[in-house]
């Protein structure tokens, strides 16, 4: 039993199934006659959920690593820029009540730790401002509607860090077009039928409906919240985290701009609401609007009308789609010779867009870490698996801090998210911590982080926790340093303001002239 | 602020252009649009770089006059000091135009070499063109060809990305650094690992000569420089 892996089969298309395919496709030379063939076999008759408009950076570099040009992804995939996420109404509820998660690291971030002071300053009246604001200049290019960048800067670079919004079914099919025209990829259309499995209990082959038996060495499954390989046929087990995070539904609709010159917004908008909250992406063409909530927590009436308030008179036009959220992820990933990726690895609620990270970072991992033959096959799973339990607890506790962390009263929503049995211990521990020594690097210290430690500042000083630092005065010794690199952010927000275009602008020009290469 | 109007042999009949304030024209600008059939000529004095249209981001061909911004190297003692002088600032005042899709020439009625008085008539009594004008029309006529011309040269070299980011770290005799950023040239590397089809195909299309030009221009930077030099040594 030492079979090399020469032959991939992915079994769904929709944004994971493509990822995957092109990552490996392209790190295997799949278009080269020695390379590891890549088949993705995808039901003709299956619609893709097409969660995630939301991204992460990183999306940056996955775009990169397949060869695709930020222009031709831009325009083909209604894309626009996400420079984080302004979280409103999370604390108390009023309308003052807003922070921002940015996607840069605060000013001066390992070298001195601005945290004691900006709170010092605050306590002192001297200054009042938030402290993403404080700290970081990607607030102030948010709130002006700024784009991260300018026509003149070259594709993937980037003034401000940012990340993309884009059509989750452009994109899909975008991809598929790329995989099979440059990177040799293999597209079935076919609605698997039933499953072939070899003595070892791994996957021999699938059966078609339309073309056939197909055979693999190793297989992935990107078949949505079915779960048809790992869930249905391997029967590995699915771990539901609704006792952590409560929201269960979302109601989705697409809103068109008002004119063809309304402002796009380069960031994404959460919304608390009394049982949950509502995104805001801004894509070219439309708006994505949704609420998500806790169906034990409040009615669909209700948060229909909570929807409807939101999106104001445009609302009656519109149709609502309704998606059931199962919070929660499968016991294993990669068991014998199959792998999930996507939905049908595990879903969590869409705060922090964390759907199509997981995906890259699975594909990027697969791809890199392919195992050469079965012999070593299990060795790669056994990491697999270690790698992403890690991540997806990490994410659900990234995801809980932002409801605990919350002063809301209005429905009991927000006081049972703050109920320390829902809180997972390793959140826990680190808060208790956090009461006496700001989030650092030091907290967060595996090769596999998700969200660093930074990301951890933003959301608990964004929602005004607060680190005694009585025990720490004899650490107080940077005033100077820390006064400077206040004033370089001013410094900062002031140039940025000045230079970038409006995010409208910027999207505009790059679909009439194009981003340069260089 | 220029104001174009469509040039007519009545309305501008007596009208006369100052050639002696033309090159003043470019006397602050750090750099100047260029034609491709102009490249030869220029690599006497000028730098010949790439640069970003800072409206569409796209790549132009510059020559290169000065360091900072407005800084003009070539204009010393109200003079344009150099023996091959820009084909877009000796069109000046001149534009071309469009009107209902036909190309027109139009002129900068706020240009200060626009005179009654002094210089050269447009048109003669009958209302033609007068020898200077028609000097211009052949300009004129060379950079809208010449301005197609470069930007298919330009897609070329971007095709086969032989282009490369240039970063100037200047230090003036008197210890002033300067970085200049936000120009472009070949990357020489690039463009020596081309396979003999992609240079015969350079070959074919003419523009190995302005490919080699842009890179022996280079060395103008240090005459450049030099001018800045004697330039601070004067103040």
């Amino acid at each position: 039993m030492n079979n090399a892996t020469r032959s991939v089969v992915i079994v769904g298309g929709g944004t994971a199934g493509w990822i995957t395919a092109g990552r490996i496709a392209a790190q295997h030379k799949t278009n080269s006659a020695d390379g590891i063939r890549v088949t993705l076999v995808e039901s003709p008759n299956i619609p893709i959920i097409g969660v995630g408009e939301g991204t992460w950076p990183t999306m940056r570099n996955t775009l990169i690593k397949l060869g695709i040009s930020e222009t031709d992804f831009m325009r083909e995939c209604d894309a626009s820029f996400k420079q984080g996420a302004k979280f409103a109404k999370w604390v108390d509820g009023s309308e003052k009540d807003f922070y921002y998660h940015p996607l840069m690291l605060p000013q001066g971030f390992g070298k001195t730790n601005l945290i004691p002071y900006w709170q010092k300053y605050r306590t002192n009246k001297l200054d009042n401002k938030s402290f993403s604001d404080a700290v970081c200049f990607q607030e102030a290019v948010c709130e002006q509607g700024l784009a991260p960048k300018m026509i003149t800067t070259p594709e993937f670079d980037s003034v401000a860090n940012y990340a993309y919004h884009l059509n989750a079914g452009k994109f899909a099919t975008f991809l598929q077009k790329h995989c099979c025209e440059k990177l040799g990829v293999t597209h079935i259309l076919a609605d698997v039928v039933s499953i072939n499995s070899a003595d070892n209990g791994d996957i021999a082959s699938v059966n078609t409906a339309q073309a056939g038996t197909i055979t693999g060495d190793l297989f992935i499954d990107c078949t949505g919240f079915s779960s048809l390989l790992l869930g249905q046929h391997l029967q590995v087990p699915f771990i539901a985290c609704d006792d952590v995070l409560f929201i269960d539904t979302a109601l989705a609709v697409q809103i068109p701009y008002e004119s063809e010159d309304a402002p796009i917004a380069s960031h994404t908008i959460s919304t608390a609401q009394e049982a949950g909250w509502i995104w805001d992406i801004g894509l070219i063409h439309r708006r994505g609007v949704g609420h998500v909530y806790s169906s034990r927590h409040t009615s669909e009436e209700q948060a229909l009308q909570k929807l409807r308030e939101y999106v104001g008179p445009a609302f009656e036009k519109i149709s609502v789609r309704k998606i059931f959220i199962q919070s929660g992820h499968r016991q294993l990933f990669w068991k014998n010779n199959c792998v999930a990726v996507g939905l049908s690895a595990g879903f969590l609620e869409p705060l922090e867009a964390s759907a199509l990270v997981l995906v890259e970072l699975s594909a990027s991992m697969i791809a890199e870490q392919l195992p050469a033959c079965r012999e070593v096959m299990d060795i790669t799973a056994k990491r697999f698996n270690e790698t992403f339990r890690y991540r997806w607890a990490r994410i659900i506790d990234f995801l809980k801090l932002h409801y605990i962390l919350s002063k809301r009263t209005d429905n009991a929503f927000w006081i049972d998210n703050r109920d320390p049995t829902t809180i997972p211990e390793s959140l826990q521990e680190l808060m208790n911590l956090w009461r006496y020594q700001s989030p650092g690097d030091h907290d967060f210290t595996s090769n596999n982080e998700v969200f660093p430690a930074a990301s951890y500042q933003y959301v608990l000083y964004g929602m005004g926790f607060e680190t005694d630092t009585q025990y720490s005065q004899h650490l107080m010794n940077e005033e100077t340093t820390s006064a400077e690199q206040f004033s370089k952010n001013q410094k900062n927000i002031a140039n940025a303001l000045r230079s970038l275009p409006s995010n409208r602008d910027l999207l505009n020009k790059i679909r009439e002239y194009g981003l340069q290469a260089i | 602020m220029p104001a174009f109007v469509a040039l007519n042999n009545q309305a501008h009949k007596y009208l006369k252009i100052d050639s002696s304030k033309i090159e003043a024209q470019g006397a602050h600008e750090r750099m100047v649009p260029v034609v491709l059939s102009e490249f030869l000529k220029l690599v006497v004095h000028y730098p010949i770089v790439l640069t970003k249209n800072a409206e569409t981001g796209r790549f132009v061909c510059m020559a290169l006059l000065g360091f900072e911004q407005q800084e003009n190297l070539f204009w010393q003692n109200n003079q344009w000091q150099g023996i091959y002088t820009p084909l877009n600032i000796l069109r000046q005042p001149f534009f071309i135009g469009q009107e209902n899709e036909n190309t027109i020439i139009c002129i900068d009625s706020e240009s200060p070499c626009m005179s009654k008085t002094e210089g050269e008539l447009l048109f003669t009594e009958q209302g033609e063109d007068t020898e200077f004008l028609r000097n211009v029309k052949t300009m004129l006529a060379e950079l809208i060809h010449g301005e197609t011309q470069t930007l298919i040269f330009i897609q070329t070299l971007l095709e086969l990305k032989l282009l490369m980011p240039m970063s100037l770290d200047i230090t003036f005799a008197n210890q002033q650094e300067q970085r200049v950023q936000g120009l472009y040239t070949i990357d020489e590397e690039k463009l020596n690992a081309l396979n003999s089809e992609a240079i015969s195909a350079l070959h074919k299309k003419n523009y190995l000569q302005p490919i080699y030009t842009m890179l022996a221009s280079l060395g103008q930077i240090y005459a450049l420089i030099q001018k800045k030099n004697e330039r601070i040594a004067n103040v």
